[in-house]
């Protein structure tokens, strides 16, 4: 066992090692795309909180996303402090969780997909309309913020980078827990939770809160990536965005947020002018994965590996033997 | 105010035959169809493309229309649908939200944005009561009742009580010989003979291109939720309903106006009532 403990801490070293070393490395434009990587990871990993391990197709997320990116941007642009200002929004974003998602829970699948369409909808035409504080369609311009005295763009990827490490570390830990096995109680036999003492409106309400606050936080981080807000960043596309993110990625493990977040973004810039085909590919990687792979990319590991370690330790076929024929 | 309320009426048409499309794939195999707009799109502009480039008339390419539409539901509904039911509720929605996607690139890709007119021979104008009435919203309204009906009738024959059974209950009906696969099959056809009417109506009177079929969608989806996405009766009136409220709000409030009182509509029907004003309470089995 030892071993593979001493393997996991040479790997988190090396990672650390590489994200600390990757704006030195690497141009602007390669740096801005690691760094909304772990931003749309950031956010999706709200997504498996909430539709992996809850069951509830929360399709708002994209709504906490604008409400951070604009919120923060709003109150830093009045001196508070900006890390005040993304606590606060994320506070205010948790509340919003908490009141749409007691209702939201009396919903079943669909109806909730539906409902909360509708309300990153509304929130994406408020965006559009609240011209005081979001400037409206003409958007706003964001005010940088500079940690320490590094670069702008070097300041918010290490930033983001451990802000997405922690996430995955508190997750990681909630998952293993007894809140986890909760959640996933309410996602598989939510009839039976109540006969065991739980309160599945409670629990979904709070799965629901944490995918509020990642989306709140990963939105503040969004904000300062983009030079200019406008509402268009935040509209339906980008919760098929998300979708896409979290169910290729796959929706049951933490790490297929990050992959399906590598996944879109890479292909986005790929495509970058190619927008037909961008949509063309998200589609067709949807309907396959849906149809073929389920657990989305990162189920490949399992079953490569599976398939090896049969292939490898498959049992020489038995020689025939003789059959005794007994008198009987 | 009547003009309005005429042109809200039309388009609620439009909205309701789409959401009936909706109801029936949700009822029959329990599949919220996201790209059920999208796989009436595909024979708008295949109608579009007969009638301009091969001549074909009307009525005509109207036919050919509405037959491609079955068709691709149907090859959708083999390919793609019939092997995930036995998945979660999550499967089928991305799966739809994947074909959204897929068939929305597809008319971008072949027929670009750019804006068609498919010549419908409607153009004479009618006036009742002080209001103007044009030849195609009186064709979209009547369209819409007749189709109601025919949906009802059809449901009061052998096909369709089979699937009525099999959306009460997916065991039972097979034990007196109700083969599922077949209904389905048929709810899908009839699904997207259905969308392939509604996006021709809903384009009929404005233009024609590759975003015709996600202006319409959610609208479908909010006329669907009114009824509960249970009742026919119920989408029908809800599809009217909702035409003529975005229409009011269109005119009288703002542009954006429209679209934000379709979302409020169904975001608190959905939290106040969600059978809808006119579905029954659905009996889950756990």
């Amino acid at each position: 066992m030892r071993w593979q403990w001493s393997a996991a801490a040479a790997a988190l070293v090396a990672l650390f090692a590489a994200a600390a070393v990757f704006p030195h490395v690497a141009n602007g434009y390669e740096l801005f795309v690691g760094t909304e990587i772990a931003i749309f990871a950031i956010a999706c990993l709200g997504l498996t909180v909430a539709i992996g391990w809850s069951g509830q197709v929360v399709l708002a997320q994209t709504g906490f996303f604008g409400i951070g990116a604009y919120g923060t941007n709003y109150l830093f642009e009045h001196h508070v402090p900006w890390v005040v200002s993304v606590l606060a929004i994320s506070l205010l974003c948790a509340l919003c969780g908490m009141v749409v998602g007691f209702p939201a829970a009396r919903l079943r699948g669909f109806y909730l997909a539906i409902a909360t369409l509708a309300f990153a909808e509304l929130l994406d035409q408020l965006f559009n309309n609240a011209t005081a504080i979001t400037g409206g369609p003409v958007g706003m311009a964001v005010v940088p913020f500079r940690l320490w005295s590094l670069g702008v763009n070097v300041g918010l990827w290490y930033l983001s980078f451990v802000v997405l490490v922690a996430t995955v570390v508190v997750l990681n830990h909630l998952g293993r827990s007894r809140l986890g096995r909760c959640l996933r109680a309410v996602r598989d036999a939510e009839v039976a939770t109540g006969s065991l003492g739980l309160s599945a409106t409670q629990l979904k309400v709070v799965a629901f809160v944490i995918s509020a606050l990642l989306g709140s936080i990963a939105g503040s981080l969004y904000g300062q990536a983009l030079t200019f807000l406008s509402p268009d960043a935040f509209s339906l596309n980008l919760v098929i965005e998300f979708l896409v993110v979290v169910f290729i990625g796959g929706v049951d493990k933490l790490s297929g947020a990050i992959v399906g977040a590598a996944f879109l973004v890479l292909i986005q810039e790929a495509l970058q002018s190619f927008g037909a085909y961008q949509r063309l590919i998200f589609g067709v990687a949807l309907v396959l994965v849906v149809r073929f792979l389920p657990g989305g990319l990162v189920s490949l590991v399992p079953l490569v590996r599976a398939r090896w370690r049969s292939r490898r330790s498959r049992p020489e076929p038995a020689a025939p033997q003789p059959v005794e024929v007994s008198a009987a | 105010m009547g003009q309005v309320i005429v042109s809200g009426l039309a388009a609620g048409s439009t909205f309701a035959l789409l959401a009936l499309a909706l109801v029936l794939v949700f009822k029959a195999t329990n599949v919220p169809n996201f790209a059920q707009a999208e796989m009436g799109l595909l024979p708008a502009f295949i109608t579009w493309q007969l009638m301009t480039t091969f001549h074909v008339g009307y009525a005509l390419g109207v036919l050919a229309g509405i037959a491609s539409g079955v068709v691709i539901a149907v090859v959708i509904e083999r390919s793609c649908i019939r092997p995930i039911l036995a998945h979660s509720e999550s499967a089928s929605v991305m799966m739809t939200i994947g074909l959204f996607f897929v068939l929305n690139s597809i008319s971008g890709l072949v027929w670009d944005s750019a804006p068609r007119i498919i010549a419908a021979p409607f153009g004479s104008l009618y006036r009742v009561a002080g209001t103007t009435i044009t030849e195609e919203q009186v064709v979209a309204i009547g369209v819409g009742v007749v189709v109601v009906v025919v949906m009802s009738w059809f449901f009061r024959t052998h096909l369709g009580s089979q699937m009525r059974a099999l959306a009460e209950d997916r065991v039972t009906p097979r034990l007196v010989g109700v083969n599922p696969n077949r209904v389905f099959l048929v709810a899908w056809a009839i699904a997207g003979a259905l969308s392939a009417i509604a996006l021709l109506l809903a384009t009929q009177s404005t233009v024609l291109n590759d975003q015709s079929g996600v202006a319409i969608i959610l609208d479908g989806f909010v006329a669907a939720t009114l009824g509960g996405f249970n009742s026919l009766l119920g989408a029908f009136v809800g599809g009217l309903v909702l035409g003529v409220l975005t229409n009011l709000a269109g005119t009288y409030v703002s542009t954006s106006g429209a679209s934000a009182v379709a979302l409020l509509i169904v975001f608190l029907v959905l939290m106040a009532r969600p059978r809808g004003l006119f579905g029954q309470a659905r009996a889950r089995e756990v």
